[in-house]
């Protein structure tokens, strides 16, 4: 994401590094010879590239070269004459953050540097041309391939890209508009609000649930929402007298969520979840994005932790459920769910008493069968 | 004798400055400015913000366009020249 | 012919919205006209003499037949009722508001065209042969190759921002149809002994100020690397062009000023860094664009009719030409009837030639650098159906290639850049070489006008080229002769001192009568000319008329 540099503390940060490692910010103007550029680059913290009109496009294939041929590594701004519509240019071709001299049109450039979904062309920002997205996915290495892209965006980039260049068209968010279901909804709200959000009416919902999915819906302007709901057939004939849950609460989780699920997933190629190492259990190893059983999970929240989700929803005043006041850190259907003890896990509440920390929906099919 | 044209900005049709600082389409409700007064009011057509784009100083001759760029200005006011049965009576 | 998918009509919209956006931050103040000025030229927004153009792109002069009704609708609502086929196979249209002009975008998207990068400091419409798919002399389709040039040069982060515009032309057949000797870059298709495909690279050609031919800096470039060959080009352009002088930022200047053997050398350095790359070219992606250009088949070929109604013969003389599959033929439709603006249509003219593309043409029609249309693909039996409804339709004159079919810039008459009017003097030629019956006996001759030292009429390599020029507020026009296009490209030379507009016609069928006198058999006017030289028509156009 290309950032606009307005942070004082941006500079603080440059500044301490400098002292510490002797390093230094060096300002080359768009013209230079890139060899000459890349002599100046060298133990730099930060090279600004001086764009001295708008129309003067060297600075990019600049940039170009001291990303991909000189192998600068560090900080990159566009600074002097830039308008907003440079901006997703200025991102590809590696820049990471603007400083233009005209400084009172940040809504334009927030517009724009989130104008196109896609690029014909490969640059230096290592996005996916639309050629190779065209070709057949390759086996195997594309996971690492996601990781690494991944690794050091923070959620809202991951989620831009996954929802606006890698599976534009192909992705849902899976949402239980529990605890902190909030946070992942807003972002992708951000981005896009009619990006498609799954969630799982099991029939065993708390009210207050779905209270809030209509709510948080409707605030977070989210037009998209495909409710899943368990064959009517099927409940009859398994849990035809509501103890389900009590009798083999795994039998009633793949009833009411996998497999409504597993009938709607085929319409994805990707699905987003707002899943985090620090719920525990079998969460602690979490990747950004993983594949189960052929399909692809992104978990832009995994490495956030509880403080962090704390000041998301204090940040942009999301409401919260109306039972995480009453000591539910995790939310999920009313049988099965209970208020955490004070120094309990985050899914402790989660079918208390049982070995079960998980209802299914995120774990391989042939796993789930041979339990 | 000189006179300010332009175009419009939403359209691009060819405008003409009046004496009220307002655009026309007529250039004989331009406003016709002599020397220094001709420099200031462009300078001032160019700062203001509006409709006009590119405003510049014609030549004018009895209210027809006059100079070296008559032709180019005729055609501006006129239209083109091409009698083609497209063209706008 | 190429069919959009997901992702090139959602990078069309996005450009709409943009476009939409960038003019709403001109009409509020917070884009100036000068900041405004590259990003409604890179939407193919000119403001011309009493209004602003908009130049559609019609991607390697390929059209189909909801695209000529859509381009019809275009002049019908928002212009008056007629748009204008460019030497760079692009279509304008003289009257649109800016403020209709997002709209107007919209209606040419939902029929997957667009006006991205017809104008600006950025990479142009990759244009191509256009009888590409058809002609009988082809090596190779040459369509699939300026598609994926153009997908790459679109919206090319790098490249946006360059000392000055960029034009690119393929060329797949014998004879070069598309220009490359007169492009920034041009491409020839050739094979080598293998019969494998591969590109002769010729840089630094062009018109305007300083015209020049283009040097072949490479003899074959294998496809996979015609991407990253494209890129070093362009990124030693973008670096070294010089952007002190408007009027010096071409390639060409560079290319000439480095030497065509040092630019090559800077060339091949920059490539050799990053042609095993992402930019190496798949097979697939190759495989995949060509699927899109396929020839059409015929059951059962029928021959070339030898009879018909007086007239048809004539303009199957003049207008067919061969096709590679038996029993179809290729046919110009001229927009050079005598007296008219060259390369005008009307909206009418548009649907009729939308309809016979549909039923007659397999849906295809083409733009040609000399401002006429093409159907590439009729049957032979169909012929003289299709003849029909282009003389109902002014459509039907006889004249593909002979001296009334001029190619003329729109001149002072519309544009802001123009010394001089041009469509005035096509016109009043034409009437006179049609007057003197000139045009059948002389045979195949050039003719092109230019309105400005541009050179967008192409008169630099026009057999007979007029450039008009502003001497103290009075219109004269230079003569040139001996320029071309093709294979055998070439410079005109400026004959002498200016004439006087009405003594131009006169001029021109002189020298035309000239070439009648001293041709030898079977001898095109041009090489006449080469042979004489330029001299023995001058006498012609100077003596008194």
């Amino acid at each position: 994401m290309l950032q606009l540099e307005r942070n004082p503390q941006s500079r603080k940060r440059v500044e301490a590094q400098m002292e510490a490692g002797g390093g230094a910010v060096v300002e080359i103007p768009g013209e230079t010879d890139w060899r000459e550029a890349a002599e100046q680059a060298r133990g730099a913290v930060q090279v600004d590239i001086r764009f001295a009109s708008f129309k003067d496009g060297r600075g990019f294939s600049l940039a170009a070269l001291l990303r991909e041929r000189a192998g600068y590594a560090g900080k990159l701004r566009a600074v002097g004459d830039l308008i907003p519509d440079q901006a997703m240019h200025l991102k590809r071709v590696g820049f990471d953050d603007v400083a233009p001299d005209n400084d009172n049109l940040d809504a334009d450039w927030a517009r724009a540097r989130a104008r196109f979904s896609h690029a014909y062309q490969p640059a230096q920002d290592k996005r996916t041309p639309v050629f190779r997205h065209r070709q057949a996915a390759p086996a195997g290495d594309d996971l690492a391939a996601l990781n690494a892209r991944y690794r050091g965006l923070d959620a809202m980039e991951i989620l831009e890209d996954a929802i606006r260049n890698e599976w534009t068209g192909k992705i849902a968010m899976l949402s239980s508009f529990g605890a902190e279901a909030a946070v992942g909804l807003h972002m992708i709200a951000q981005i896009a609000p009619d990006t498609p959000v799954v969630f799982l009416d099991t029939g065993r919902l708390f009210a207050q649930t779905e209270q809030y999915q209509r709510a948080l819906s409707e605030q977070l302007g989210l037009t998209n929402i495909r409710v899943l709901a368990p064959d009517s057939a099927e409940a009859a004939a398994e849990d035809g007298d509501d103890r389900l849950w009590q009798r083999n609460p795994d039998a009633c989780c793949a009833l009411r969520k996998v497999r409504p699920l597993a009938r709607a997933i085929g319409d994805y190629d990707a699905l987003i979840t707002g899943r985090k190492r620090f719920h525990g259990g079998e969460r602690l190893a979490l990747p950004v994005v993983e594949r189960i059983d052929g399909r692809i999970r992104v978990n832009p929240l995994a490495a956030w932790d509880a403080e962090r989700v704390n000041a998301y929803f204090k940040r942009f005043d999301l409401p919260r459920h109306p039972l995480s006041d009453m000591g539910y850190a995790s939310i999920g259907c009313w049988p099965c769910t209970a208020p955490v003890e004070d120094d309990g896990d985050v899914r402790s509440g989660r079918w208390r008493g049982r070995d079960k920390t998980e209802c299914g929906i995120h774990a391989p099919a042939e796993r789930i069968a041979a339990e | 004798m000189k006179a300010i044209t332009a175009n419009r900005l939403t359209d691009g049709r060819v405008i003409y400055r009046t004496a009220e600082g307002q655009w026309s389409s007529r250039l004989d409700e331009a406003e016709h400015l002599d020397g220094d007064a001709a420099e200031a009011r462009l300078a001032q057509a160019e700062a203001e913000f509006g409709i006009a784009v590119g405003p510049y100083l014609i030549d004018i001759e009895d209210e027809r366009p006059g100079g070296q760029k008559w032709r180019r200005e005729a055609i501006r006011l006129t239209g083109p020249t091409t009698g083609s049965t497209h063209e706008p009576a | 012919m190429y069919k959009y998918d997901a992702y090139d009509h959602a990078l069309v919209r996005e450009r709409i919205e943009e476009f939409r956006d960038q003019v709403a931050r001109r009409l509020d103040g917070r884009l100036t006209e000068d900041q405004f000025k590259p990003l409604r030229l890179m939407n193919g927004v000119y403001l011309q003499l009493h209004a602003y153009m908009l130049r559609v792109a019609i991607p390697y002069g390929t059209l189909n037949g909801p695209q000529l009704r859509t381009l019809a609708h275009i002049a019908r609502r928002y212009d008056r009722g007629y748009g204008h086929f460019t030497t760079r196979t692009n279509i304008q249209f003289n009257w649109p508001a800016l403020v209709d002009v997002p709209d107007i975008l919209d209606h040419l998207a939902k029929v997957e065209m667009h006006a991205i990068q017809t104008s600006g400091n950025c990479i142009r419409n990759v244009t191509a042969d256009p009888f590409a798919g058809a002609a009988a002399d082809e090596i190779e389709d040459s369509r699939p190759w300026a598609e994926i040039i153009r997908q790459w040069s679109t919206f090319h982060p790098e490249f946006t921002f360059l000392p000055r515009k960029f034009k690119i032309a393929v060329n797949g057949a014998r004879d070069d149809r598309a220009g490359i000797r007169v492009h920034d870059i041009g491409l020839q298709i050739v094979k080598n002994e293998a019969g494998e495909t591969g590109f002769e690279v010729w840089v630094g050609g062009g018109q305007g100020r300083t015209p020049r031919l283009a040097q072949k800096i490479r003899d074959f470039l294998e496809p996979r690397d015609l991407l990253s060959y494209l890129t070093a080009i362009l990124r030693v352009y973008n670096q070294h062009g010089r952007r002190d002088n408007l009027y010096k930022a071409r390639i060409k200047i560079l290319v000439e000023a480095l030497g065509a053997e040092e630019f090559g050398r800077q060339t091949e350095e920059e490539w050799a860094e990053i042609r095993e790359g992402e930019l190496e070219l798949p097979a697939a992606e190759i495989a995949r664009i060509r699927a899109f250009f396929d020839r059409p088949a015929v059951s059962k070929a029928q021959p070339v009719p030898v009879s018909g109604k007086p007239g048809f013969a004539g303009w199957l003389r003049r207008n067919r030409r061969a096709h590679q599959v038996e029993g179809l033929s290729s046919v110009v439709i001229s927009l050079k009837p005598v007296g008219g603006t060259p390369g005008d249509i009307t909206d009418d003219q548009l649907d009729i030639v939308a309809d016979l593309a549909e039923r007659y043409g397999f849906d295809e029609a083409r733009a040609t650098p000399d401002q006429n249309l093409v159907l590439p693909h009729v049957r032979n039996e169909d012929l003289e159906t299709v003849w029909d409804a282009l003389v109902a339709a002014g459509l039907a004159t006889a004249n593909a290639g002979l001296a009334t079919d001029i190619v003329s810039c729109p001149g002072l008459d519309y544009c802001s850049l123009a010394n001089a009017r041009s469509i005035p003097i096509a016109q009043a030629i034409s009437s006179l070489v049609e007057a003197e019956g000139l045009a059948e006996p002389v045979g195949d001759v050039t003719i092109k006008i230019d309105g400005c030292i541009n050179a967008c009429g192409h008169h630099h390599v026009a057999h007979i080229g007029v450039l008009g020029v502003d001497k103290r507020g009075e219109e004269f026009y230079q003569i040139t002769l001996g320029g071309a296009f093709g294979n055998d490209a070439s410079i005109g030379g400026i004959v002498g001192k200016g004439l006087a507009g009405e003594d131009v016609p006169g001029a021109i069928v002189r020298v035309l009568k000239t070439y009648l006198e001293i041709r030898d058999e079977n001898e095109r006017f041009i090489d006449t000319l080469r042979r004489v030289g330029a001299d023995a028509f001058k006498e012609s156009i100077y003596v008194a008329a």
